[in-house]
């Protein structure tokens, strides 16, 4: 070979090897390509439960584009709803279907690009695995307010809920406790996170969070025998599920419309699995 | 004797009142020293970014506290600028100029001021910027900006009362002197009573500068989020110290982000220490002149 | 001189601006609570408990959480600051009293979220053990937190009005072979009630006011609590809360409410502090 062949070989071979090795393979280059020529922020704001696959999403964006830059704040459905609604956010997470009102109100273009499940948590040293929905019912509800009376430890219950702007909750005060009561007497924690770390920590908890935020911290229980996993919330036989939205005020334009498909593109459904939802293509 | 035995009751409460203190916070920040005495590194602040790019901004930092420590450096900054002149004007107006009815009633108002809740000072940024939100400008929301403003609201009494003392405690021929020579009253207070007081004045800024870095009631309703990296503008969002340990306490999603729960504890801490050791240096350097006599 | 009334005049529009700042606070709230009163729910506000989903918006379970979360933290604290200060400033000799008296002021620098991230760690499980029952977060965990917080500002106060007895009753008691206790006992704290006095009002109110310590310790409950192993609310952990809610709903509103309630209460105890030292004849 030439001198020149050989330095046009190893220039060729040291660019594929680091593409390769910032893995950067052609077809995920074509998802993150629309963000080439743009530049602004992006605030998002609302469901707790999205918050993992906005900030991996956020990182890969901007560690290639230095002109996007994306904030994220929590604060529940309920806020991130209102937020895009009133002009603060452009992009508001929710963990629940917004309502009628809510879109009629706020103008409101839904994009579901996961779906979740609600399952029950306790301590992994719980003995209690398994419940069934009357005694979830009441032991939320406050009736049933001793483990020995579920064939674990004598020692009280500890009730740990959402705030009331959690789609969480509401998803699974609707479809897990059929709207029954949440006792007042419960410990009120402000995010999915918040509520695995309680249970996490205290080994007489029992709680609520997203599937998809289950990891060994805390044990699921199983509601009338179905165990709330990632199996089997896809293949319906676990009942408590929702999806996940985003939801933009109007028709998404500009770098926010390009952030929304991204949440549709291969990498971004790739995302949401990674971080334990179900992705909806 | 009775009284004798009174006597070393009362005085085994006292010591053991001074021991459960000492204890107490002994054990409080022996804790997290211990715990987080590890995380301390580069890695810490940077994550897997390059500090060196990371410090010039030419990349982003995940996974590590450096985007909160620039945005409570920022905050700081913007918020006791905002304060110091506003702040220490009020106080020569008070001691100065004021006559006595007002100097009264302003002074109620400024205590009244440094008594209420951070949270109700959150609220009313909060409730300003949404306000402003709908009858001004689109563009404002909670921000780096409003929280400033609201930091400047919070700290503004603390400013005002120790200009005012220090002022009040200068010595009378002091103030008698260079009138004397003939300087006007602007001239006396500028050229005389303010470099006198400096040490003071200067208390009462790196006090003021030790709350803005640690209040979190405040920034928690005006606009500080989970993720934002370094903040691009004043009206966008941005991280802070306090709130990123507040946060990681509550809800962190796996031990490396508790670890850095710890780290940034550590890292407050630290910031607050040297806060204490500056002051105790200007009171101790000080100590001998004779703007405080015998103390 | 022109100039020289220019830059009076500045600095009276800045010690006026400062003042309108606070009333300013104040009528922002005001104002935009006003709704509550139009709608009536005014009255419920302070009836009835936390019901949002049957449009019940009592905050009476969060004035319950805030007293008696303060009230068992000053319970604590009292007679731990009394005796540090005693110490400090009184009864012990050598270095003891110079060390105590530079930790004290170097914890008033500690921030809240430092203690409250130590105390989600630390004490909270220690509490649930201990007591077997609850999940360690609630009332108590919260006031014993609370108290350490409080208690710098209490042995500061103390200790400066301790200082602030006139030196020669101090030479009197001696002469008389009073001990050091009796001369405490007996002279000092009666001498220095004001300042006493003082430093508990503002304490309390500190208490009162301080937001982290209960959001991050006392569990949050809405229910009116029932005992010291309860899980329990403030009013400013519940303006924390609640502000991420719908601002115009009514439930937001009564953020205002708690916001007038808690800007009274601090108000006063500043009254009252201002009240006290006055009668003496003190700084204004």
């Amino acid at each position: 070979m030439t001198r020149i062949g050989r330095s046009l070989y190893s220039m060729i071979a040291i660019f594929i090897s680091t593409l390769l090795l910032t893995g950067v393979s052609p077809a995920v280059a074509d998802d993150f390509s629309p963000f080439n020529d743009q530049a602004g922020i992006i605030k998002i704001s609302g469901g707790t439960a999205h918050i993992p696959v906005m900030k991996a999403a956020a990182k890969q964006i901007m560690q290639r584009f230095s002109d996007v830059r994306i904030t994220i704040a929590g604060g529940g459905s309920g806020v991130g709803i209102k937020q895009v609604g009133e002009g603060l956010v452009d992009i508001g997470n929710s963990g629940r279907k917004p309502t009628d009102d809510e879109i009629a109100k706020y103008n409101l273009k839904m994009f579901k690009w996961a779906i979740d499940g609600v399952g029950l948590v306790v301590n992994p040293k719980n003995s209690v695995a398994s419940l069934t929905t009357a005694q979830a019912k009441a032991i939320f509800a406050g009736g049933i307010d001793n483990w020995k009376a579920l064939g674990g430890a004598d020692k009280a219950i500890n009730l740990y809920t959402r705030d009331t702007a959690s789609g969480t909750r509401a998803v699974f005060w609707k479809k897990a406790l059929g709207k029954g009561e949440i006792s007042a007497k419960a410990n009120v924690v402000v995010s999915n996170g918040a509520m695995k770390a309680a249970v996490a920590n205290d080994p007489y908890a029992i709680g609520y969070v997203s599937v998809g935020h289950m990891d060994e911290s805390v044990q699921p229980v199983a509601l009338d025998g179905v165990t709330p996993t990632l199996e089997t919330v896809k293949s319906g036989q676990y009942k408590v599920a929702r999806g996940l939205f985003s939801n933009t005020q109007g028709e998404p334009t500009g770098l926010t419309k390009t952030f929304v498909d991204f949440l549709f593109s291969e990498t971004g459904q790739g995302l949401a699995a990674a971080k334990g939802f179900i992705p909806v293509k | 004797m009775k009284s004798g035995r009174w006597d070393r009751l009362v005085m085994a409460w006292a010591w053991i009142s001074g021991l459960v203190l000492t204890v107490s916070v002994a054990t409080l920040l022996g804790f997290l020293l211990i715990k987080g005495a590890g995380t301390l590194s580069p890695a810490l602040f940077f994550g897997d970014t390059a500090p060196l790019d990371a410090l010039l901004l030419k990349r982003q930092v995940f996974d590590g506290i450096f985007p909160a420590t620039v945005g409570t450096l920022l905050l700081v900054g913007l918020a006791v600028g905002m304060a110091v002149p506003v702040g220490i004007a009020s106080g020569i107006y008070m001691a100065e100029f004021a006559a006595p009815r007002t100097k009264a009633v302003f002074g109620l108002f400024f205590d009244i001021l440094a008594g209420i809740p951070s949270i109700l000072v959150g609220l009313f940024g909060f409730s300003a910027a949404i306000f402003l939100h709908h009858h001004f400008s689109g563009q404002i929301a909670p921000c780096l900006l409003i929280s400033a403003l609201s930091l400047a609201f919070l700290v503004l009494p603390y400013l005002i009362r120790t200009t005012l003392t220090t002022l009040e405690n200068l010595p009378r021929h002091v103030r008698m002197t260079a009138p004397a020579l003939g300087a006007s009253k602007l001239q006396t207070i500028f050229y005389v009573l303010l470099p006198q007081s400096l040490s003071g004045i200067v208390s009462g800024i790196i006090l003021s500068i030790g709350r803005c870095a640690e209040d979190t009631a405040v920034i928690m309703l005006t606009g500080v989020v989970a993720t934002a990296g370094i903040p691009a503008s004043l009206l966008s969002g941005y991280e802070a110290l306090p709130f990123y340990i507040y946060t990681v306490s509550a809800q962190y999603a796996d031990q490396a982000e508790l670890m850095r729960g710890y780290g940034a504890a550590i890292v407050l801490l630290a910031v607050c220490a040297l806060l204490f050791a500056l002051t105790a240096f200007i009171r101790h350097r000080l100590a001998d002149h004779l703007l405080y006599g015998v103390r | 001189m022109r100039s020289q009334s220019l830059i009076q005049g500045l600095l009276a529009v800045a010690a006026a601006g400062s003042v309108a700042v606070t009333v300013l606070i104040f009528g922002f709230m005001i104002v935009l609570g006003l709704p509550l009163v139009t709608s009536g729910a005014f009255f419920n506000l302070f009836t009835s408990s936390w019901l949002p989903n049957e449009g019940l918006y009592g905050i009476v379970p969060m004035m319950a959480g805030s007293l008696f979360i303060a009230g068992l933290a000053m319970i604590f604290s009292f007679p731990l600051s009394l005796g540090c200060a005693a110490l400090v400033a009184v009864l012990a000799k050598g270095r003891v009293p110079a060390l105590l008296h530079r930790l004290v002021r170097f914890m008033t620098g500690i921030p809240t979220v430092v203690y409250g991230f130590a105390g989600i760690f630390l004490l909270v499980p220690v509490v649930r053990e201990w007591t077997g029952s609850g999940s360690g977060m609630c009332i108590l965990s919260a006031s014993l937190l609370l108290a350490i917080l409080i208690a710098p500002t209490m042995i500061l106060f103390f200790t400066d009005s301790f200082a602030g007895v006139p030196g020669s009753y101090l030479a009197a008691a001696d002469a008389l072979g009073a001990t050091p206790v009796q001369k405490l006992v007996h002279v000092v704290i009666p001498c220095s009630w004001r300042g006493l006095t003082t430093g508990v009002l503002l304490a309390l109110g500190r208490a009162v006011g301080d937001t982290l310590i209960a959001l991050m310790i006392a569990g949050n409950a809405t229910a009116f609590p029932g005992s010291p192993l309860d899980s329990a609310r403030t009013l400013p952990a519940h303006i924390a809360l609640v502000v991420a809610a719908d601002f115009d709903s009514l439930e937001f509103r009564t953020l205002f409410g708690c916001g007038i309630l808690l800007y009274a209460f601090t108000t006063l105890t500043v009254i009252l502090a201002r009240r006290i030292v006055a009668d003496k004849g003190g700084a204004p």
